[in-house]
């Protein structure tokens, strides 16, 4: 499509400028030029050390990246080295990304997959745009949703897009500063560890080749192109809920969410006087840090007092009267398993209410 | 120098999980050293923390003589290598190795000789200019490491890089990690659940569970005289015999003894092996005398031989063969002997076989003893 669009300007530009003007892709091959025998040639440029903010020279002519991406998807050209080719080259580049980006806007499947996510896009226009885009609407899609953890950099945005260059099928949409979401078509009876598998591959190419730390939230993978913006809320909520329960993952899958899931959807007030019918001798607030880091154990090791006591490094009897002190301030006995239930679920309210987490 | 100091390092997340505690170990420069340990031990949250991919929640990191707790990772002068490591699929070999480089802006004729000296020294020169998808398994891990090499680090740090490889890959490419870091001559951390990769391949091995360090020696050290009771099991494979034993000591003699007790229907059966006097050590057992411990010995200090049988009078018992597993150039007998299972290596030529009730010893000399509460060794 970008052919065209390029080989139009150039067609309307090429009496203006009296020399050969083109644009080659990220492979070195013309795909525009004013004088047509040249496209499809290819011009044997090595661009892995070419600025893409400076223009240079290549044989008998200038060239400039088009548009501001880390790595140039596309170059124009203009014959000559002289300052005027550059000036040319200059002014070129700055029209054929403008006119890009606004192409890109009207036309762009990114740009169409972000409105859909985003829910930017009335329903009913969505089936219609994506008939005008020849999108193919009955796959099934998973939503990803890539978090930068330290400095935002654009270096993940590049990453991401060269993880996943197939721009038919795989969408990596900037979505503020430090989230990158990506749209993944997957197999129809794709097991959600499979997901992960994949979003663990984001992760540890960014940390081991970046250095960059992330945390992924991972949506329901989804049949209908409308139900994106579902799978992109899930990974938001996924992310949002394993801020709070998971704080030792970095990736966080909706489907496994669990009970975390059921609170974040509860309203605060019923979560609050939950914690007052349940704590009704004594506030969850009066247990100690060390009370709690026991109650935490306890529960780790399936309300085993041997194995618990031998992980705390504390005899038998101490961790008893521990429990038997819980009971006095709580009233509830953890060694009993619906009441170690109700203590489970208590302790994950407060948290939840502690962290005050965004709503999706 | 990439010497690296780690001490009473502590990593607790906010909801409360302490997977790191009190971590302390000095890592010479060029050694290779491997942190082991059972899933969620904290070995990958440890070498994230020298990374500076996680914070850390008490102590201090240094590399070289800097303390670098608060020294962005990409100034940290390391490579990291992950398990789930991926290619671009559209950039050549040459590329892939190429574009951590070209994102950093390193000059093209510097990128081209490092990425071509990366590729001499993993073997892949003729594969710069091939595609991911037309790399074998192995192809695709030796260009994972190339994109580490070609940052030239201080350190590496290599978190189980690789589990996702077949079993004879893993094996050759265990190989291959082990000569690369001869050739490097820099500070390899690896991470791994695998001991038969720990004892294969590091200078000293790391042996952790539940976010503590067990146990920090050379392999031979560790197999022969484990800390405690974990790392008795964990290192090894098969891995170590435990029996529930009492200690007795008669006249100046120590023993080991096990067995069953008498029932209605069935009268017991003890066994009594005499320890040497070496076990001994500091008098050590003196405190133990009476009391339950645990005994340990290794399948290979298993013997049902005739000659060695006469060698090592003092351990002899009798056992029945449940299971019997040829391994071709070993057999290993799966037996049980007063309600405890003893495994043994032997030759492959053994004639015992499932059902068998036959005369074993244990090699008193190679008897590990344990306390029975704090699992820690009372002799080796």
């Amino acid at each position: 499509m970008a052919n065209r669009l390029f080989q139009g300007v150039i067609h309307q530009l090429k009496d203006a400028i009296d020399r050969t003007i083109g644009v080659i892709d990220e492979n070195g091959t013309v795909i525009a030029c004013s004088e047509l025998g040249k496209i499809g040639e290819n011009v044997n440029i090595d661009f892995m050390n070419t600025s893409v903010s400076d223009t240079f020279t290549f044989g008998n002519a200038t060239y400039k990246a088009i548009g501001s991406s880390q790595i140039g998807e596309y170059y124009v050209f203009v014959n000559g080295v002289d300052p005027i080719a550059e000036k040319n080259c200059i002014v070129l580049a700055i029209s054929f990304s403008n006119i890009k980006f606004y192409y890109d806007e009207k036309y762009d499947r990114g740009n169409f997959i972000k409105n859909v996510i985003l829910d930017n896009i009335l329903p009913g226009d969505i089936y219609l745009k994506s008939r005008e885009l020849h999108f193919n609407t009955d796959v099934s899609r998973t939503v990803l949703l890539i978090r930068s953890l330290d400095t935002s950099d654009i270096v993940t945005f590049d990453v991401i897009q060269n993880l996943f260059p197939d721009k038919t099928k795989d969408f990596v949409i900037s979505i503020n500063e430090t989230d990158i979401a990506l749209v993944k078509e997957t197999a129809k009876d794709i097991e959600p560890k499979d997901v992960e598998k994949l979003a663990l591959s984001i992760a540890d190419t960014l940390s081991g080749e970046f250095y960059t730390a992330v945390s992924i939230g991972i949506g329901s993978s989804v049949e209908s192109i409308k139900e994106l913006a579902k799978s992109f809320k899930e990974a938001q909520a996924s992310l949002e809920v394993g801020k709070v329960f998971d704080t030792d993952k970095t990736i966080v899958s909706y489907s496994n969410l669990g009970i975390a899931r059921l609170i974040y959807q509860l309203p605060t007030t019923l979560c609050e006087s939950f914690l007052r019918e349940v704590f009704k001798r004594g506030s969850i607030q009066s247990l100690d840090q060390e009370t709690l880091f026991t109650i935490q154990k306890f529960f780790e090791n399936n309300l085993n007092v041997s194995e618990t006591s031998r992980k705390l490094f504390v005899h038998r009897n101490t961790l008893v009267y521990r429990l038997e002190k819980i009971k006095r301030i709580t009233g509830l006995d953890l060694r009993e398993f619906d009441h170690a239930i109700i203590f489970k679920i208590a302790l994950m309210v407060n948290k939840y209410l502690q962290s005050n987490p965004v709503k999706y | 120098m990439a010497s690296l100091s780690l001490r009473n390092v502590y990593k607790r997340y906010p909801g409360g999980v302490t997977a790191v505690s009190d971590f302390n170990l000095e890592i010479k420069d060029k050694e290779f050293i491997i942190l082991v340990g059972p899933s969620g031990c904290g070995k990958s949250t440890t070498l994230r923390m020298v990374a500076g991919l996680e914070e850390i929640t008490d102590g201090e990191i240094l590399i070289g003589d800097r303390v670098v707790n608060d020294v962005a990772p990409k100034d940290r002068d390391i490579a990291m290598v992950f398990q789930n490591y991926a290619l671009y699929p559209h950039m050549t070999v040459f590329d892939n190795m190429a574009f951590g480089l070209k994102l950093r802006k390193t000059p093209k004729d510097e990128i081209k000789r490092r990425v071509e000296e990366a590729a001499r020294i993993l073997d892949i020169s003729h594969l710069l200019e091939r595609k991911p998808k037309a790399l074998s398994g192995g192809q695709r891990q030796r260009v994972a490491l190339g994109r580490a090499i070609v940052r030239e680090p201080k350190v590496f740090l290599l978190d189980e890089p690789l589990s996702n490889l077949d079993a004879k890959l893993r094996a050759q490419m265990r190989t291959e990690i082990s000569k690369l870091h001869l050739k490097l001559g820099t500070t390899f951390i690896y991470v791994t659940h695998d001991q038969t990769e720990a004892m294969t391949m590091g200078t000293r091995i790391v042996v952790m569970k539940d976010g503590f360090i067990q146990q920090v020696d050379t392999p031979q050290n560790l197999y022969l005289y484990p800390g405690n009771l974990f790392v008795a099991g964990f290192i090894g494979s098969p891995q170590m015999n435990f029996i529930d034993s009492k200690l007795l000591k008669e006249g100046e003699d120590f023993f080991v003894e096990f067995g069953t007790e008498d029932t209605k229907t069935r009268a017991g059966v003890k066994y009594k092996i005499k320890l040497p006097a070496s076990k001994n050590k500091d008098d050590v057992l003196e405190a133990y005398v009476g009391k339950e411990v645990i005994m340990g010995i290794r399948p290979e200090d298993v013997h049902n031989e005739e000659d060695l049988i006469a060698q090592f009078p003092d351990g002899i018992v009798e056992a029945n063969v449940e299971v019997t597993e040829l391994m071709g150039a070993e057999t290993y007998l799966y037996m049980n002997c007063e309600e405890q299972t003893i495994n043994a290596r032997v030759s492959p030529t053994n004639t015992a076989r499932p059902g068998d009730r036959i005369k074993i010893t244990l090699e008193s000399s190679k008897i590990h003893l344990f306390d029975k509460e704090t699992e820690i060794t009372i002799c080796n």
